[in-house]
């Protein structure tokens, strides 16, 4: 398979750029990063907290999309791909959660305050963490795929409030976050909003999000073939 | 060899570097057996149908 060598390789380049490049002030060579202010050493966690984040978004969107789909042709099949869907979007939810934390340590001085950005992720958390839990109490395949369905739907509609909207209307730390200067309420200038990256920084970081994404499709159709295929064994061997 | 180790305790980031690339390395091994695994049993069902 050509396209995972290919995935092997982009994320081991972008794991050794994205790590052990340097950040000087004024950038001469191809492997160097320009010093962000603000953000200084810090910037090198861009190339693996927004992937992630980004991958959160993605990961409910399929999953919504096919919990519409069971909702309508009834095929068990689409709720597994769901299901894979939301769970490897919570994982993605966890670990832009834990980076940010980390990175929130350096940059803000504490792994958790509190900030808007940080607390909608935090209720994402819940929210989707609820709909396992509602999962495992239903015992009937078709009841609890419907509802989870429906469940899905509801809880993606609160997704782009708490990821892009709710972090940008309020006063906060995290880049896009409103801020007060001099007095006056202003949408902060950030560097990930801005893109203060220059070419080569952007270039791996559009590699990182390129990489990351076709791992997690790849990490999607295992998840939900693994799932089929144990529910078509399972019902085999009940039946003879 | 010492100049090595004096290297390395300079840029300890070489370190992290490595360990990411052996979790990286882990994970995707990791899948590449799952997936083939999963392969087989796709090619098992489908011949198993086809006796049918």
């Amino acid at each position: 398979m050509i396209w995972k060598t290919f995935l092997f390789l982009l994320l081991c380049f972008v794991s050794i750029a994205g790590i052990s490049f340097p950040i000087v002030e004024n950038p001469v060579h191809w492997y160097q990063y320009p010093m962000i202010k603000g953000l200084e050493e810090n910037a090198k966690i861009i190339f693996f907290h927004v992937p992630t984040a980004w991958l959160t978004v993605v990961a409910f969107f399929m999953s919504t999309v096919y919990s519409i789909q069971y909702l309508r042709k009834k095929n068990l099949d689409d709720d597994a791909k769901s299901y894979t869907a939301a769970q490897l979007g919570i994982i993605f939810c966890i670990l832009a959660t834990v980076t940010g934390a980390i990175w929130a340590k350096f940059a803000w001085g504490s792994y958790w305050s509190w900030d808007p950005r940080q607390t909608s992720i935090f209720a994402l958390l819940l929210i989707y963490g609820a709909w396992f839990a509602l999962r495992s109490s239903i015992e009937s395949e078709e009841k609890r795929a419907s509802l989870s369905s429906v469940y899905s739907i509801i809880a993606f509609l609160t997704v782009p409030f708490f990821i892009f909207i709710m972090p940008r209307i309020m006063l906060g730390l995290h880049p896009g976050a409103e801020s007060i200067e001099d007095g006056k309420v202003v949408q902060s200038a950030s560097p990930v909003v801005d893109f203060k990256m220059n070419g080569n920084m952007l270039l791996i970081f559009f590699l990182s999000l390129i990489a990351f994404t076709i791992l997690y499709f790849w990490m999607w159709r295992v998840g939900y073939k693994s799932l089929i295929y144990r529910d078509k064994i399972l019902k085999q061997s009940s039946r003879g | 060899m010492e100049g090595f180790y004096k290297f390395l305790s300079n840029n300890s980031i070489f370190i992290v570097t490595f360990i990411v690339l052996i979790v990286w390395a882990g994970v995707f091994f990791y899948l590449n057996s799952i997936d083939k695994r999963i392969r087989q049993i796709e090619k098992e069902n489908k011949g198993e149908r086809n006796e049918k």
